[in-house]
């Protein structure tokens, strides 16, 4: 089973998390929703299967390449 | 001697040239996984159709050398891909680390003439310790060797150069890097000035060859290269690929797919991956993907500047460049290493006869200090000066928001010579969640009145008032996108000079 670490791709802050660990992702799934220079950035699933951790909230800071989520599949 | 005799030295001599470094040495290489510069020739062209141009060039600068420089370290020729000739030049790290020293130097400048003069590519295998010593050393040896031929490290781009960098390149396969049109590079492998030992000598910094200048920096934070590969051959796969969209010299045009292997399916899934709302951030290249023929974008530069994607396509068979914004990254706002990364494109797009779409959806530049340390208003007039010097046909779609002096830079007005926009587009001098600010400033307005003033400048900046002014030629729905680009090139095909531009950025530099 393979583990697939969702980062990132801007700085910014996170806006909305659209779904729960265990829940059951496709790819290009939106996962959460980051705000970073006044635009509502989407983080995607890059690939199917079982969102497994989420490792930030709404209201929190991210950076750039920071891992944001975990995908098991 | 007869001749059956002097036949027989020759194939003992070519055999010694192809053995390059040695047994022991070519082993080693093949236990880290990696080809030799024979091995990557061979990988590289047409089955069969390396021609070798000095073969039997060895030293000719230090006597004792001569019997142990096979092809003197660059393995130099001709050969074909995909049926079109091509010039080559593999270094061979085996023999004296593929060193500069005079011999080689004459087949390197051979090959460059040739392909230049007869209208083909050259391509570089990188991995090059740099100058060989002792033969450059001295006043005599700089004197006889280097700087001896004035068209050296002269880009003109009469035909496309490209390079794979696949081990350690300093000094002349480094300078063959920056200068090529494409540069790609294997993991592992590294482009500097120097190597990170005469780093430690020459000024006490102790550096790691891949801090120095490994794929991470030069992809993210230098913009050097263009692609980065896992493997020798991933890398040569890409340099076939990116030569499969330009044509041999700047004289004919690119080549086109003929239309029955293009892909003419309808762009219909642009409308699905535009977000209804403004402020909503979408990945144009999926955009991009849904407008080309399928699979046929070869994206330059990912992870460099993202705020504007460039890449080479194919619309209905024919090669285009695609200039965007990226509103995933700073909303796509256009920084400096954007400006850089699309200067450089529009550069070789201009040079070889390449033409270009800009799709829009830019709030304007970012500003602030770091842009302005960075010198960004210098770099938005190399763009502009770029945009307006290219001759190749220019056709611009404004997908959502175009502000300010990146309207302009993005082809807005007649810096294109078509503008078509998307009922979603919005123009204006700056976005009105700033600009009623600006308008407002220092006034005690009711806010009613504020939102009053921002719900006018929304309506004035609706695509509908550059259209009735002759300002945008068409009005487009989003899936029509591909059908009106696709009879638009066809519209200005250089029809009067054979589909060749007039180059004039052919000499521009290579790094901005």
């Amino acid at each position: 089973m393979a583990t697939t670490e969702v980062a990132s791709e801007v700085t910014g802050s996170v806006w909305k998390v659209e779904l729960e660990e265990g829940d059951h992702v496709d790819e290009g799934s939106v996962i959460m929703i980051l705000e970073s220079m006044k635009m509502e950035i989407p983080v995607e699933a890059p690939v199917a299967g079982k969102l497994v951790d989420v490792r930030v909230s709404p209201g929190e800071s991210v950076e750039e390449d920071q891992v944001v989520c975990v995908i098991q599949s | 001697m007869a001749l059956q005799d002097r036949i027989a030295e020759l194939q003992v001599r070519e055999e010694r040239a192809r053995a390059m470094g040695g047994e022991e040495k070519l082993a080693r290489r093949k236990a880290q996984g990696v080809l030799d510069a024979r091995e990557r020739i061979n990988y590289f062209l047409d089955e069969g159709s390396f021609i070798e141009s000095g073969l039997l060039g060895v030293s000719s600068v230090v006597p004792e050398d001569r019997d142990h420089t096979p092809a003197d370290g660059k393995i130099a020729g001709f050969g074909r891909v995909e049926g079109r000739p091509v010039g080559l030049v593999s270094n061979d790290f085996t023999v004296k680390g593929a060193s500069s020293s005079l011999t080689n130097m004459k087949k390197i400048s051979h090959v460059k003439r040739v392909a230049t003069e007869r209208g083909f590519p050259l391509v570089f295998f990188g991995e090059s310790s740099g100058a060989r010593m002792p033969d450059n050393m001295g006043s005599r040896g700089m004197g006889t060797l280097l700087g001896n031929d004035a068209s050296q490290y002269v880009r003109h781009r009469e035909t496309p150069w490209a390079t794979a960098i696949l081990g350690q390149c300093y000094g002349s396969s480094a300078w063959y890097a920056c200068l090529s049109d494409f540069t790609v590079m294997r993991k592992g492998a590294v482009l500097a000035v120097a190597s990170p030992v005469l780093a430690s000598l020459a000024i006490g910094q102790h550096v790691e060859p891949e801090e120095l200048g490994g794929w991470e920096l030069h992809s993210k934070v230098t913009g050097l290269i263009d692609r980065v590969a896992e493997t020798d051959e991933e890398a040569l796969d890409l340099v076939r690929t990116y030569l499969s969209y330009l044509p041999s010299h700047h004289n004919e045009p690119p080549p086109c797919l003929a239309p029955d292997s293009a892909d003419d399916e309808p762009a219909a899934a642009v409308t699905d991956i535009l977000p209804e709302n403004r402020r909503r951030g979408y990945d144009v290249r999926k955009i991009i993907s849904a407008v080309v023929d399928k699979s046929s974008f070869f994206e330059l530069k990912p992870r460099f500047g993202r705020t504007a994607v460039t890449g080479l396509a194919r619309l209905n068979g024919a090669t285009v460049g695609v200039v965007a914004n990226n509103p995933m990254f700073k909303a796509g706002a256009l920084d400096v290493p954007g400006c850089e990364k699309i200067t450089r494109f529009l550069v070789m797009c201009d040079s070889f006869n390449i033409p270009i779409v800009l799709l829009v959806d830019t709030p304007g530049f970012v500003i602030g200090i770091e842009g302005e340390r960075m010198k960004a208003p210098g770099k938005i007039m190399n763009f502009m000066t770029a945009l307006q010097m290219c001759t190749v046909p220019k056709l611009s779609v404004i997908m959502r928001k175009s502000y300010g002096q990146a309207y302009l830079n993005m082809g807005g007005g007649r810096n294109s010579d078509e503008v078509a926009a998307w009922p979603t587009a919005e123009v204006s001098f700056m976005d009105p969640e700033y600009a009623v600010q600006v308008v407002t400033w220092g006034r005690d307005l009711p806010e009613a009145e504020v939102d009053a003033i921002k719900r006018e400048m929304d309506r004035d900046n609706e695509v509908w008032g550059l259209a009735e002014i002759y300002a945008a030629q068409a009005v487009i729905a989003p899936d029509e996108t591909r059908q009106y680009l696709t009879r638009m090139l066809e519209i200005h095909s250089m029809r009067r000079s054979g589909g060749v531009g007039q180059h004039r950025l052919a000499a521009w530099p290579t790094t901005f």
